[in-house]
């Protein structure tokens, strides 16, 4: 036999080797890649995320000073001023998030906050399933509404399956529910004047529903929004207390308190800007007026564009541009109001410009 | 020439001898894949300052934060509007601390009041810890005519601020997952 020097060798011969080592792994791992055919690809939707807060617990406040004056706890919200000029400084005493049956701050418990099989949620959506077209919009969701025969009563801290259409879950014997107790202690002071302390609480608060939707305008160049709050407790209570907690003054008490919120739509989203003065503004433009000749005298379709007043009608009839309040029984002390009801009211237009007073 | 070739024919064995380590890696199915997560995880402490003596910039603007007429905190602005004006996050200075914040990979399949059996997927655990240490954190929130103070024309209106110190009680988990229809 004659030896061949190895570059005298046929480049298919000197690569043997190699190949033999690496080839035998990588191939049946490619054999495992399955082309996707356009049916199943057009069905692929991009996946958001989901998160869940799994015994959450939040606690944070001011302490009262020790001798030296020092404090180990400050939370404060400051550089506001007053119309006359002074500082105002808001002394956040107490601010918790916690499980049901907290006391009003007093006990606090964990609670889960979304649910694993309807979570809260950060996803850029089609802009299409929502009313928005041709934007991809970034959503930030609460868990969603679910139908009633399979969702819990929104106010009722005693719900079982069935029984409305929130999707978080009341607290029980056996589990911790979904829903938070939250709760504020503040004092407000301006200039040396400090106000006595005020509490807010809510019990066992659900904010199922609610979502923040941003996207661009092409038009305007500018980011756009649409709002909705829903917020929903079977106890609201407001009330202020000296400065040394000895003396409280009469509970403001909501009971089933409902509030939904919706600040611009897909037809009238929410603009924000900030102007050359440096001020921020949000605005909610109005809806086009109806050009001469649209909508026939009488207002009927018959007699109108069917376009335009399919539009106008859609506008004007649709719930979900509509903001909700209810009180279930609203009283102060001793001395009940009843309910009160605060219902469709639709924001038509909408400027809000901050304002700098020390100037 | 021929020494290299007795090299190369002696390097083959080699090559040779390692094809059999190599069959021994048998391939996993989708099957026995799934059933494998990442074991352990990670735990972090820490302490971070932004901020704390002084601005990055010692100008006109910026500057120590002893001085009560200069800026010194970090400053991040956000513009919401072709030719428009800037949303900022603006003076953030301060230290916080945290001590046992996890991270780890989880199966859930049970708990949740039911829902964590019918879940039955990893999650991505990021365990608080429990309690933060803020010492002096401070922010505000301001909008402005310009993206930073030096440029000509500007003007600033600060909403409000942001003042905490001490101990926050942080407890629980944040997971993490892929939702909606993937």
């Amino acid at each position: 036999m004659k030896w061949l020097s190895f570059s005298q060798l046929p480049v298919f011969a000197r690569l043997l080797p190699v190949m033999a080592a690496v080839l035998p792994a990588p191939v049946p791992v490619e054999a495992e890649l399955q082309g996707l055919s356009e049916t199943e690809m057009s069905s692929i939707d991009g996946a958001g995320i989901g998160l869940v807060l799994e015994n959450f617990k939040f606690s944070h406040g001011t302490d009262e000073p020790d001798a030296s004056g020092e404090q180990a706890r400050i939370f404060r919200i400051g550089g506001i001023k007053s119309t006359d000029g002074r500082d105002v400084d808001i002394t956040v005493n107490h601010l918790y998030i916690a499980g049901a049956n907290s006391n009003y701050g007093e006990t606090l418990g964990p609670v889960n906050l979304g649910r694993l099989l309807n979570p809260w949620k950060i996803d850029v959506v089609d802009g299409n399933d929502i009313g928005i077209a041709n934007k991809a919009v970034l959503e930030f969701a609460a868990s969603a509404m679910v139908n009633s025969d399979q969702g819990y009563d929104c106010m009722d801290s005693g719900a079982g399956p069935g029984s409305g259409t929130c999707s978080s879950r009341p607290a029980s014997a056996g589990y911790i529910g979904e829903r938070a107790d939250i709760g504020m202690q503040m004092n407000v002071a301006v200039g040396d004047d400090r106000s006595a302390n005020i509490n807010i609480h809510a019990k066992s608060a659900v904010i199922d529903g609610s979502y923040l939707r941003l996207w661009g305008d092409n038009d305007r160049r500018q980011m756009v929004g649409q709002f909705k709050l829903n917020f929903y407790s079977p106890e609201l209570s407001i009330n202020a207390c000296a400065q040394d907690g000895s003396t409280c003054g009469s509970r403001i008490l909501m009971s089933n308190f409902a509030l939904e919120l919706a600040i611009g739509n897909q037809l009238q989203p929410v603009f924000f800007d900030v102007d050359g003065s440096g001020n921020f503004v949000v605005e909610v433009a109005a809806i086009r007026r109806p050009q001469p000749g649209e909508i026939g005298a009488d207002g009927l379709r018959g007699s109108s564009d069917v376009d335009a007043w399919d539009f106008y009608e859609s506008y004007y009839t649709n719930p979900e541009f509509r903001s909700n309040l209810k009180i279930g029984n609203f009283s102060v002390g001793d001395r009940d109001f009843g309910s009160a009801r605060v219902q469709g009211m639709l924001i038509q237009h909408l400027n809000i410009k901050t304002r700098d007073l020390s100037q | 020439m021929k020494s290299f070739l007795r090299r190369t024919i002696l390097a083959l064995p080699v090559f040779l001898f390692s094809l059999p380590s190599l069959a021994e890696l048998a391939r996993l199915g989708d099957e026995a894949l799934s059933h494998i997560s990442g074991q352990g995880g990670i735990y972090l402490s820490g302490d971070i300052s932004i901020n704390e003596m002084g601005g990055p910039v010692e100008n006109s603007y910026f500057g120590r934060c002893d001085d009560a007429d200069k800026k010194c905190g970090a400053r991040f602005a956000y513009r919401l509007k072709e030719d428009g004006g800037w949303v900022v996050l603006d003076d953030i200075r301060g230290n916080f601390a945290f001590e046992g914040l996890t991270l780890r990979v989880r199966k859930v399949d049970s708990g949740f009041g039911g829902d964590g059996e019918l879940f039955n997927r990893d999650v991505l655990e990021l365990g608080l810890p429990n309690t933060v240490r803020f010492n002096d954190v401070q922010f505000k929130i301001s909008s402005s005519s310009t993206a930073r103070p030096t440029d000509p024309g500007f003007q600033q209106t600060d909403i409000f601020s942001v003042d905490m110190r001490g101990d926050v009680v942080m407890e629980g988990n944040l997971l993490v997952f892929p939702a909606g229809n993937p």
